[in-house]
């Protein structure tokens, strides 16, 4: 079930335990305590690392070369396995990696699209659904004191497609923790520009206030809280009590903050994962993976930045191309050798996908019907192929899947029953991985 | 069996007969089964009294098993086919799923489906239902005997059950036994006490035999739910404590107060106190307008002595420009002004609406109408703007019976309700009214209208027609529905020049508008509805003072759906103006009025409040976008509050009205995270200009400062205990460090944030 990759693991893997320095930087997981909360144990996948490519990356172009593509197809370092030209090093990583084909959705413009991707379920006004990062979030439960849902940066399009990836009515404490975005319009093209630094206001004291000062503070809150919490006790303090010890956890930690921090991390590193508002956040993800994060979602382009309706050979070639081909080898390589690749799970995926024919603006438009997802790193069987598109790649001509069995697979991995369902509080039951026709999701079989 | 003598002649004469009637006698039970028994009536009624077509086994959204039934035998029709005709269910289709297998055997009647399953015979995994040879069993025999008849449509139907005692009050050890009268349209009456359904919603306070026999289990209030073919009816169930010796006279104000304090009288429980001054000023403030009373007015009332002073706050407060902001506020989150569809240019229209209508105290329903059948171009109708990602016509007309009158139809969009009695033939004859809404753009303006012939008419130069719903049709059946109201009547075609108006004149006039209004109105004062959550009235949902809501209902309606008439009566009340401070007695009571609970402020109005007791206003600004609303706009004057970012308000539960607004207020870690960090918690403390910063400037003491803060805050003094605190940290540090402490204090406690 794991990723047969050439070279060895075992030295990288310990140094984990053991608290050796990498050459690459420091280990963050030495300085934390582990502390498993509800993890199931026999889980082989601990984290995720969902890249968001917003706009939906055209299929055809990328991960299922046809010839009606301005691009060819290139080998990779699986027998039998072709990607688009755009992608050389990932081509030689492919046996980290496993591609979808045949994926079917069932909503075609983006908003949906997106809620769709983040939920499995078609939008709803009298409803809303929990977002599948949130779920697992809340299955695994914390490792330490590092936010376990971490959103970098904001999604571009707005708060609308934040509110999508939320735990809604599973509660609040598994929303995503969201970065904002330094400089969301900045850069050339689709590509966002560099991010020096992140910025945490959830984390970030003022620098005027002093340790003693907190202290003093807190005593005072005490002082002025008592009269009114004697005469009305209510369970509602006490659970907020709860929270603001973990808050004061999380801001005095500095291992926390410092999980947050880029400048921690050599210039050669961040070079590898490419000085673009993607890359960095790519970088920030495996940080926080490392840390003890259970679901990063890592954006960082602009605006629907794949969402080629103009110009789609162009764009893809100078900009979109390049720099995903880029960061992501980079960050395959750099999970394997600090030994986090095994227990970390990656997917790379948009909205939807794109038509199979070029329009009147050499672009090409949305398309839901067949469309590939990317996966790689532990809990699945890399090297693989699942389901075929038809000649052109516009329908699915093999092996169907569901964005419901999708997030089974994910499940799965991470030792999480796919078949829960949720109440929700009209009295509706939801499932986590919801099917299309009200069916279950299940979990690729070849993956998993 | 027992025989008088006047059997006795009648045996002489009739012993084939007696043979029957012995033979049938030496069956079983007390009750003789009819000889002929039909479907719609006969047999659904087994299999509503026996849980067959419970929401939880057959009559749940997809049956059990692949046999449906239709929840509370609401379509009998159709439970016939399945059961005639055979077949397994799917949701999404009007077909069957093939093997088609009738579950009666008209050949071998014992061999039925209808029989093993119940019995065990065969394996079944709802258990026994009742045994062979009892009287259900006899009844369904017979019936298939006779060729399983459906019955005659015409004949006289049950109209409503009748439940007596439907208000139940027992002692711990009390037993009570339910009568059920059912009223028959021909007029007729007949005892059903035996031949229904009965569940408690909450067996730890009180269970029921299927006899219809309650006994008290547990402190506390329950509802039996009794169930008949097609109906619903409920008796409520109050469990209280031992009977307390001598109960205080409490007190009424209005007629509020008598329903809310014979209920507690009932239960044995005491109300709290009337709240202090300082308790009241403060909610009675956030309540009515959003806005905490300031120093001097907190003073002022502390010291009045005029006996009249709470009503006469009512009234100022009632005729205060932040009345207008609140109640706009409020409305514009329950009509979802600035919802994703309308276009920047036209959102401005339904929030002046809204804040007109508030402003001029229109009258509710006239408020309704207004929205429900908006047409033109002005404020209502943005609420059915088109744009690329609309929302489908029925799911406008669910909004509206969501908002008007508490019911929440979604449900029955894809399917039969699953444990009410709307269908969805129901669902899709009310979406029908809202079938033929269009909209034509006229210079880039939207215009709204709705188009009877779906004929997409070019309307004159300039306009383009966009978007328009011609047909309602059911998704199941495939076929195209009529507008029909919710009581079977069609709307006939000369009325249909109006549709969306004839459906909103229908629906305000209706008691449930009424009711679902006040319910709602209701819930911004107290901690929940008299049914809650207040949009959900259904019958497994009942209201927890019927009487009471029935009363206020009318009330509102008499005075011409007056808004401040009715909050009035509602701040007036003595119920409503009880302390938050608990008694031995009503310290469990969440539900029955006894005390005020505290309700955690809203988002927008609790960054208001830091803003105000701060003195810093809140900027409100879009920096890509170099857009900003005027300076001093509070948050609850926003039109698009979704619009500008704001970490504390998304932390503290600020709503997207992209759909309907329910706000989750629990506390969180975000919530806890802010406190402690959040821009708002330390940067409005010192500022320039700001409360503290003019505080500081103007000399006064340290104790006088202190009491400032408290009064802007916390609406009271500081208790000694308090200031001594404070004063010991100035003389530590600096008088400016220890008042900024204070004051972050005052903002991050539950005290502040709570209204209690």
């Amino acid at each position: 079930m794991s990723c047969h990759c050439p070279g060895g693991h075992g030295s990288r893997r310990d140094f984990l335990r053991v608290g050796a320095l990498s050459g690459l930087g420091i280990s963050l997981s030495q300085y934390l305590e582990l502390k498993a909360m509800t993890a199931p144990t026999s889980a082989k996948v601990q984290a995720c690392i969902l890249l968001w490519l917003d706009g939906g990356p055209s299929q055809v172009d990328t991960w299922d070369p046809k010839p009606k593509s301005a691009f060819k197809p290139i080998s990779t370092n699986v027998a039998g396995i072709q990607i688009s030209e755009l992608f050389p090093k990932i081509a030689r990583q492919m046996d980290k990696l496993a591609i979808i084909r045949s994926l079917h959705t069932e909503e075609n413009n983006h908003g949906e699209a997106t809620h769709y991707a983040a939920t499995a379920h078609r939008p709803n006004p009298g409803m809303k659904f929990p977002s599948f990062g949130s779920i697992i979030t809340k299955e695994t439960g914390h490792r330490n004191n590092v936010p376990p849902y971490v959103q970098v940066m904001e999604m571009p399009k707005g708060k609308v497609y934040d509110e999508f990836f939320k735990a809604q009515f599973i509660g609040a404490q598994y929303d995503p923790m969201v970065i904002p975005n330094p400089n969301p319009l900045a850069g050339k093209g689709q590509i966002q520009n560099d991010v020096k630094a992140f910025d945490v206001p959830d984390l970030s004291l003022p620098e005027s206030l002093s340790v003693d000062q907190l202290d003093d503070r807190r005593s005072l809150l005490k002082l002025v809280d008592q009269t009114y919490r004697r005469k009305v006790e209510r369970a509602e303090f006490s659970s907020m009590d709860t929270f603001t010890g973990e808050a004061w956890k999380m801001i005095l930690a500095p291992e926390v903050r410092k999980a947050f921090d880029l400048s921690q991390e050599p210039e050669k590193t961040r070079e590898a994962y490419g000085r673009t508002g993607f890359g960095q956040s790519v970088l920030l993800a495996r940080r926080l993976v490392e840390s003890g994060s259970r679901f990063v979602t890592a954006g960082g382009y602009k605006g629907q930045a794949w969402d080629t309706h103009y110009d789609n050979d162009k764009l893809l070639r100078d900009t979109l191309g390049p720099s995903f081909d880029q960061t992501v080898s980079a960050l395959i390589a750099d999970l394997d050798q600090r030994g986090l690749l095994e227990s970390t799970l990656i997917i790379a995926m948009g909205e939807f996908g794109r038509t199979a024919d070029i329009n009147l603006d050499r672009g090409r438009d949305h398309w839901c019907y067949c469309w590939s997802v990317l996966l790689g790193g532990g809990g699945i069987r890399c090297g693989q192929v699942v389901g075929a598109s038809d000649e052109h790649g516009a329908y699915v001509a093999d092996g169907g899947v569901s964005m419901g069995d999708v997030f089974a697979t994910v499940y799965k991995a991470f030792g999480i029953d796919w078949t829960k369902e949720y109440m929700h509080p009209i009295g509706r039951p939801i499932k986590i991985a919801n099917s299309i026709d009200d069916l279950t999701g299940t979990p690729i079989r070849e993956l998993i | 069996m027992q025989h008088s003598s006047r059997n006795r002649e009648l045996l002489k004469k009739a012993w084939p007969a007696l043979v029957i009637v012995l033979g049938f006698a030496s069956l079983g039970s007390a009750a003789q089964p009819p000889k002929s028994a039909d479907f719609q009536t006969d047999i659904e009624e087994i299999l509503t009294k026996r849980g067959c077509n419970d929401s939880h086994c057959h009559g749940g959204v997809k049956g059990r098993g692949g046999f449906k039934l239709s929840h509370n035998a609401l379509v009998p029709h159709e439970d016939y086919y399945w059961i005639v005709k055979g077949g397994s269910y799917q949701v999404l289709s009007a077909e069957p799923k093939a093997p088609v297998n009738p579950r009666i055997d008209l050949k071998q009647p014992e061999k039925s489906l209808l029989l093993l399953k119940p019995t065990s015979l065969v394996a079944h995994a709802g258990g026994e239902r009742f045994k062979v040879g009892s009287d259900d069993y006899v009844t369904i025999l017979n019936w298939i005997r006779d060729g399983a008849p459906y019955g005659d449509e015409g004949a006289a139907k049950i109209e409503r059950l009748e439940v007596s005692p439907s208000y139940v009050f027992l002692p711990p050890n009390g037993k009570q036994q339910l009568r059920i009268k059912g009223h028959f349209s021909d007029g007729r009456e007949e005892d059903l006490t035996h031949r229904v359904l009965y569940e408690s919603n909450n067996p730890d306070v009180a269970k029921v035999t299927p006899d219809g026999s309650v006994s008290a289990a547990g402190a506390g209030e329950a509802a039996v739910l009794i169930r008949n073919p097609g109906h619903i009816a409920y008796a409520q169930i109050g469990v209280f404590t031992p009977r307390l010796a001598n109960y205080p006279h409490v007190p009424s104000r209005n007629f509020i107060d008598n329903y809310v304090f014979e209920k507690l009288r009932n239960l044995n429980i005491v109300p709290s106190q009337l709240s202090t001054d300082s308790e009241f000023l403060r909610r009675v403030c956030l309540d009515v307008t959003g806005t905490l009373p300031p120093p001097d007015r907190v003073r002022e009332f502390l010291a009045s002595r005029d006996p009249h002073k709470r009503e006469k706050l009512v009234e100022i407060l009632l005729n205060s420009p932040e009345y207008v902001d609140y109640w706009t506020f409020r409305f514009a989150d329950l009509f979802r002004v600035g919802m994703g569809s309308q276009s920047a240019a036209t959102v401005g229209m339904p929030w002046e609406w809204v804040r007109k209508s508030v402003a001029t105290n229109k009258p509710y329903d006239q408020m309704a109408r207004e929205r429900i059948a908006a047409h033109g171009y002005n404020g209502p109708s943005r609420y059915f703007e088109h744009s690329g990602e609309t929302a489908a016509f029925e799911k406008k007309m669910a909004e509206q019976f969501r908002v008007f009158w508490g019911r929440r139809l979604e449900c029955a969009q894809c399917h039969n309700h699953p444990y009410e009695a709307w269908t969805q033939e129901q669902f899709w004859g009310l979406a029908a009214f809202f079938a033929k809404v269009t909209s034509t753009n006229w210079n880039v303006a939207q215009v709204i209208f709705d188009d009877p012939d779906g004929t997409e008419d070019n309307y004159g130069e300039g306009a383009k027609t966009s978007v328009s719903f011609v047909k309602a049709t059911n998704p199941r059946t495939k076929k195209e529905v009529e507008p029909r109201f919710l009581d079977g009547r069609v709307l006939p075609q000369q009325a249909r020049a109006d549709l969306r108006m004839e459906l909103a004149k229908w629906m305000t006039a209706h008691d449930n508008f009424a009711e679902a209004s006040v319910n709602r109105m209701w819930g911004y004062f107290f901690a929940r509805g008299i049914v809650n959550p207040v949009d959900d009235f259904r019958s497994g949902n009942p209201p927890t003072h019927p009487d009471l809501l029935a009363a206020l209902g009318r009330d509102f309606r008499e005075h011409g759906y007056d808004l401040k008439h009715l909050i009035r009566t509602i701040v007036n009340s003595r119920t409503y103006q009880l302390s938050s401070v608990p008694n031995k007695t009503n310290q469990h009571d969440e539900i029955d009025y006894s005390r005020a609970l505290p309700r955690p402020l809203d988002a927008e109005v609790l960054l208001d409040s830091i803003s105000i007791l701060t003195g810093v206003p809140e900027v409100f600004e879009i920096t890509s976008q170099k857009e900003m609303a005027p300076p001093g706009t509070r948050a609850i004057g926003l039109i698009l509050p979704a619009r500008y970012p704001s970490r504390f308000m998304d932390v503290y539960g600020r709503p997207f009205r992209d759909s309907v607004v329910e706000r989750d207020l629990k506390p969180s870690l975000p919530q806890a995270l802010d406190i402690l960090v959040g821009s708002t918690y330390t940067k409005k403390l010192s500022r320039e200009g700001g409360r503290l910063d003019r505080l500081l400037k103007s000399g006064r003491s340290d104790r006088e400062i202190i009491e400032e803060l408290f009064l802007a805050a916390l609406s009271r003094m500081p208790s000694e205990e308090e200031v001594a605190g404070v004063e010991k940290l100035a003389s530590r540090r600096s008088k400016q460090q220890a008042m900024e402490m204070l004051l972050w204090a005052l903002i991050s406690s539950r005290e502040f944030a709570y209204n209690h």
